[in-house]
């Protein structure tokens, strides 16, 4: 570790000798990005190990290193860095959707429908409830819902919480990826996070428009925005299924680079996506689900290629995510984020044990399923990126706060679900 | 919408067939280039369907820049001196001849085409030259190693093959890095001396060896890490050389050649890295294809005949340089006038090359540049394993020659 650290302040050390020498370059991304974002592969590689060796998961090594090269802490990696790798996260959200998808087996939906959608339903609903009672409680002491009247007071507590209510498919799966468990729990809480995802963005949109009609925003009528909401969560499986289709089609008469094409078929599922407005995510969700479940072909070439990726995928991902994260949010309203973060996670536990208790799921289900929802990364920020470009007079300042919300429960929710799935006995890498 | 579902279909309809073109090729001839992909790269790209507009593709550069040092550092991995030490002085002496010759016909046949011909002042037409002779060396470790594999003849050139395809690799690389250090582009900071074209050219080696000699000691030991993780530190490794070397306008593809060829000299995970390198090889070839698909245009239309002219001075090049190698240099007993015929195939490197090239060299004809490397990389995949096959069968058979070390080829590991 001490050697590795060496060598990267060597490197960056070299860096500073060579600015003097700097010319210009056109037609690609700026080279001092370049540089910076293999700095902050090998600083997350580093710290991935370091983690590991203290019994934390890997993926909380990658974020710490995102962390600590990221504007908010040493600025190593500035803004704009961040701004030219946006690529290659949209690129590493795909291949984990698409993974995320593969793994899902119906056969194990089947088994587990009940317990999955109790779970859902009851910690979402619960979580909602907590964190809409806590907003409205302590609205006095939150800066931007204490000018609120009443109803725009309730909608935008009601959008703070539904946005608070997102896990996080990309921990759930790079945890389930590092551990290689895939027992009961690990079914469990995948399907359960998968299935939330879709379920969230219904209600995120639901209350954020409600939220942006009550302070004056511009919006359309309610069967309007179901409307839209509908079209958006519809032309996202559909997306899904063409992808899925040509997948399948490639593997049942191609078969060969699958790398290659894994890559160039999520590069261009992020171009449309972004052309045609459907979330990238929850299509190749959909795609990697129908390829595993529904094509007449055999996926397990496909599955093999992107576990074979898995880990310098997550690596980027989760480095960028932590470079991204703010935590001067965090120094200035930690007393609220931490009261939010504690109540979202009281309510998880206690919905998701009594969700698991009502549809009889095995006893380490019940006892640990919540310690896989606490964590929420990619999703969440999204969203909070919407409220704060989106929502009028509040939404800067919410997303402040979210942020710092999901800067917690990032850091912590890996580590509980490793301890989750560690005394679930699921644990079959360590 | 309606545009981006036609940009969809265009794309799909278009690899398909593509694909049925290219598997037939693949039945009859064996062929295994990558044509499909350069074309469904053209059709998402910016010049057809747009799908990938000019800042996406720029927005790929990390993959790009990983897949240029990638294939640096495998061809690096190849010289491993423990085993290079064992090389037969004449198999040296004929490797080079015949590298350094390719390397002279083509550079002085493309100095007058692009001084003469297309109009390029002296210092322009000697980047150009140089860089498309590069490309003309090249021929491919990995596809005359697999021709080699194949075959069930076994006459004593077949090791002087091998070692030939490695050194027209490094010959052409290190071209290439000399010339974008010789003949240098941009400004440096206002209060510094602009290095003069010998430092330029040291500093390039001075960062190769100096990103080779911290990744030995950031790698560690062998076994130390899991694919998974040796994949990731590589990857890091490769980007913060060829970040270095961008930043510098550098070739990263030297830079790479310099950080591999260390690694495989110094610490005993070297068998790990060539191993994962050799593994990931065609993926990081094809991605390339991909880019330099999106990312071309045919250029100025008066220059479009450079093209064709450049596959068939890379072909006359290549036999005179095999001629004069292995007729006038090599002994009687490895005399081989038709040398050159085993090594037509160019690989994945001359891609990097031409796509490096333009990227450095933005306004020097490089849609040129990269669309010659392209057709010349592309129809010589279809005949090269064939020619070889072909030309190795011919070959009267003698005792084979005992491989240096370990493994089959003459040099290296892989």
């Amino acid at each position: 570790m001490i050697r590795r650290l060496i060598v990267l302040g060597l490197l960056v050390g070299g860096a500073l000798l060579l600015e003097p020498l700097r010319v210009p370059t056109e037609g690609v991304i700026a080279p001092r990005s370049l540089f910076l974002f293999g700095i902050l592969l090998l600083t997350a590689d580093t710290f991935g190990e370091f983690a590991h060796d203290l019994g934390v998961p890997r993926l909380v090594g990658y974020l710490v290193a995102g962390l600590a090269l990221g504007p908010s802490a040493s600025g190593i990696v500035p803004a704009g860095v961040l701004d030219d790798l946006g690529m290659m996260k949209r690129l590493a959200v795909g291949l984990i959707g698409l993974l995320a998808g593969a793994e899902l087996r119906i056969s194990d939906l089947r088994q587990r429908y009940r317990q999955v959608l109790f779970i859902v339903v009851i910690q979402m609903a619960l979580v909602m409830l907590v964190l809409t009672a806590v907003a409205l409680i302590g609205h006095p002491w939150i800066p931007f819902l204490a000018p609120l009247d009443t109803m725009p007071l309730l909608f935008v507590a009601l959008l703070l919480a539904a946005t608070l209510t997102v896990n996080s498919p990309m921990v759930t799966l790079a945890l389930l990826t590092e551990t290689r468990a895939a027992g009961p729990l690990a079914k469990t809480t995948l399907g359960v996070v998968l299935v939330a995802d879709v379920a969230v963005i219904l209600v995120f949109t639901a209350a954020f428009s409600l939220a942006q009609a009550s302070l004056g925003g511009e919006t359309g009528s309610a069967p309007e925005i179901l409307l839209h909401l509908l079209l958006e969560v519809l032309g996202s499986i559909t997306a899904g299924a063409i992808v899925g289709g040509v997948l399948a089609l490639y593997l049942r008469f191609v078969k060969r680079e699958l790398v290659v094409f894994a890559v160039v078929l999520v590069f261009a599922a992020a171009a449309a996506a972004e052309a045609l407005g459907f979330e990238l995510l929850l299509s190749l969700l959909v795609a990697g689900f129908l390829v595993e479940n529904v094509a007449p072909v055999r996926a397990e070439p496909l599955v093999a290629t992107l576990h074979q990726m898995a880990v310098p995928v997550f690596v980027v991902f989760f480095a960028i995510a932590g470079a991204e994260l703010h935590v001067r949010e965090f120094g200035a309203l930690w007393p609220l984020v931490l009261t939010f973060a504690l109540a979202r996670m009281g309510a998880i536990a206690v919905g998701a044990t009594t969700a698991g208790r009502l549809a009889g799921a095995e006893p380490q289900v019940t006892k640990y399923a919540w310690t896989g929802l606490v964590s929420q990364a990619g999703v969440a920020l999204g969203l909070a990126t919407i409220v704060a470009t989106r929502l009028p007079v509040v939404g800067a300042a919410m997303q402040t706060m979210i942020v710092g919300v999901i800067a917690f429960n990032e850091s912590v929710g890996p580590v509980l679900f490793r301890r989750g799935l560690d005394r679930a006995g699921e644990i079959v890498v360590r | 919408m309606q545009t981006t579902l036609a940009a969809i279909a265009v794309v799909t309809v278009g690899y398909i067939l593509a694909y049925l073109l290219f598997d037939r090729l693949r039945d009859r001839y064996g062929y295994v280039g990558g044509a499909e992909y350069v074309l469904i790269g053209v059709l998402l790209g910016p010049k057809v369907t747009g799908l990938l507009d000019a800042r996406q593709v720029q927005d790929l550069t990390p993959i790009v820049s990983l897949a240029l040092g990638w294939l640096g550092m495998l061809l690096g991995t190849y010289f491993r001196l423990p085993t290079m030490a064992l090389i037969h002085g004449e198999h040296m002496r004929v490797a080079f001849s015949e590298a350094v010759a390719t390397f002279g016909v083509a550079l002085a046949a493309l100095l007058g085409v692009f001084r003469y011909l297309a109009g390029s002042s002296w210092p322009e037409a000697a980047v150009q030259a140089v860089t498309l002779a590069a490309v003309a060396t090249l021929s491919s470790p990995a596809a005359v190693d697999a021709v080699v594999d194949r075959t069930r003849n076994r006459p004593r050139i077949l090791p002087v093959l091998q070692l030939t395809a490695r050194i027209d690799a490094l010959v052409a690389v290190v071209a290439f890095g000399l010339v974008l250090a010789i003949i240098h582009q941009g400004e440096v900071a206002p209060d510094v001396r602009p290095p003069t074209a010998t430092e330029w050219a040291v500093i390039n080696l001075a960062v190769g060896v100096a990103s080779g000699v911290l990744f030995h000691l950031f790698l560690g030991p062998r076994g130390h890490l899991d694919e998974g993780r040796l994949f990731t530190a590589l990857a890091g490794a490769i980007v913060v050389a060829s970040g270095a070397s961008y930043y510098l306008n550098l070739s990263p593809i030297y830079t790479n050649l310099v950080l591999g060829f260390i690694l495989a000299n110094s610490g005993s995970a070297h068998r790990d890295v060539t191993r994962l390198l050799l593994s990931t090889e065609r993926p990081v070839y094809l991605a390339l294809l991909l880019f330099a698909g999106a990312a071309w245009s045919p250029g100025a239309a008066d220059l479009l005949f450079i093209a064709p002219l450049f596959v068939i001075i890379r072909l006359a090049s290549r036999f005179l340089g095999g001629r004069i190698a292995g007729e006038y240099v090599a002994s009687p007993e490895l005399r081989t006038p038709g040398l050159g015929r085993g090594l037509l195939a160019q690989g994945g490197i001359g891609v990097a090359i031409a796509v490096n090239y333009s990227q450095v060299h933005s306004h020097l004809a490089p849609a040129t540049v990269l669309t010659a490397t392209l057709l010349s990389v592309l129809l010589f995949e279809i005949v090269a394993g064939r020619e070889a096959a072909a030309w190795i069968s011919s070959l009267k058979e003698r005792p084979a020659a005992e491989p240096y070390v370990e493994g089959r080829s003459p040099v290296g590991s892989a």
